[in-house]
């Protein structure tokens, strides 16, 4: 049922991040996200702009994560998108991040959850899911000043362009946003998924 | 019994200041003299004219302490800075010699004592006091230091600025209501 298979993802989250032996210093890595974010306010001066800046790097992250994923993982593909938002919280958020967010799903449920066939995919555009972060290893340290803070900086916007990527690769649009912040003084940091549409593998068009 | 830290920068700019006024019943005895003197004597300087007149100046902190809380104002806080800024000399002295970190009662300007916090990067944290209170005021230090450096750690603070952090300037104080 539901409830192993999230037990299992569980389990391969955290097995994957065991295997990983290349691991970073989290202060290191924290320092380095702040000073970015830092330098592209002041590069562009403009909040939102750097949102934007923030999240199409995330996009350039998310295209080429998602081999690697797929390859440490051997996962494949995912029933109906119910399954894409425990896969990226219990195993993805896990083996990069070591954060496991909690998953939120709605939207139309799909009418049928076993894979019937291994091509077809089930899920109404429209379904979204929230993860919730509990704790952020992007922001340690960081308290935003009154101008971010007004200016609407979404401070770990990254993420949101790491997610549109990495599905867009495995043929799925969607809209990926930050809902709310515990460093904006909200009550706790949430994403929200959105599926756009499933993408159809394209024919290339032959030039001859 | 009122406390003044400073924060100051390897090249002594200031970046962060506080006043804390303890609710701690200082240890010196009461004194019997200070309901005779007259309270317009008020100002930080009257601790000095009351000592060289040869008065005890255990009881004039007593009096005057609680005189310059009643008349607060500027002219009691030049004269801190005053303190504050002479006794730079002598940390930077002895910061030569000794390689701890917490240095007590470094100097003392009648009832004053300035005790000296120096951190590995150099910033000097000065704590203007009128009792004895080492251990105290050491984990105060010490928790101060632990403070800054997280918000060091923020990628929003420059480095040698003064702190605006409220979340820093709230912790020092919870910190300084507990140990002093």
């Amino acid at each position: 049922m539901m409830a192993t298979t999230s037990k299992q993802y569980k389990a391969i989250g955290e097995d994957l991040w065991k295997s990983r032996t290349d691991k970073i210093n989290s202060e290191l890595f924290a320092l380095t996200y702040g000073a970015l974010v830092v330098q592209l306010i002041q590069d562009y001066e403009d909040y939102a702009e750097v949102n934007k800046q923030l999240e199409k790097m995330g996009y350039n992250i998310g295209t080429r994560l998602i081999e690697d994923f797929l390859a440490r993982s051997s996962l494949g593909r995912c029933s109906d998108f119910r399954e894409v938002g425990e896969v990226v919280a219990k195993v993805g958020f896990k083996s990069f991040l070591n954060i496991t967010p909690t998953v939120t799903h709605s939207g139309a449920p799909p009418p049928s959850s076993r894979p019937t066939s291994a091509a077809k995919q089930s899920g109404v555009p429209g379904s979204t899911f929230i993860l919730t972060l509990d704790e952020n290893p992007l922001a340690e340290f960081v308290e935003l000043p009154d101008e971010a803070l007004e200016g609407g900086l979404w401070f770990s916007n990254v993420l949101c362009g790491v997610l549109r990527g990495s599905l867009e690769m495995v043929q799925m649009q969607v809209q990926v946003e930050f809902l709310s912040d515990v460093l904006r003084g909200d009550e706790s940091t949430e994403i929200r998924v959105t599926l756009l549409k499933y993408l159809e593998e394209e024919v290339p068009v032959g030039d001859d | 019994m009122s406390h003044h830290l400073f924060l100051l920068s390897p090249s002594d700019t200031p970046i962060y200041s506080l006043t804390h006024y303890s609710t701690k019943l200082p240890q010196s005895t009461s004194s019997s003299l200070s309901s005779n003197l007259p309270t317009w004597s008020t100002s930080a300087f009257a601790g000095t004219l009351t000592a060289l007149s040869g008065a005890s100046s255990a009881t004039q902190s007593h009096h005057v302490q609680g005189g310059s809380v009643r008349m607060g104002g500027g002219q009691d806080r030049h004269v801190i800075q005053m303190i504050a800024n002479a006794s730079l000399d002598v940390i930077e002295d002895v910061m030569r010699k000794e390689s701890a970190m917490y240095m007590k009662s470094v100097d003392k300007f009648n009832e004053w004592t300035v005790s000296a916090f120096i951190t590995p990067g150099n910033m000097k944290f000065i704590l203007l006091h009128e009792t004895k209170n080492d251990d105290g005021i050491r984990s105060f230090f010490h928790d101060v230091w632990e403070l800054y450096l997280k918000t060091m750690l923020n990628p929003f603070h420059t480095a040698h600025s003064p702190i605006r952090s409220i979340v820093f300037d709230t912790r020092v104080r919870a910190s300084a209501k507990k140990y002093l």
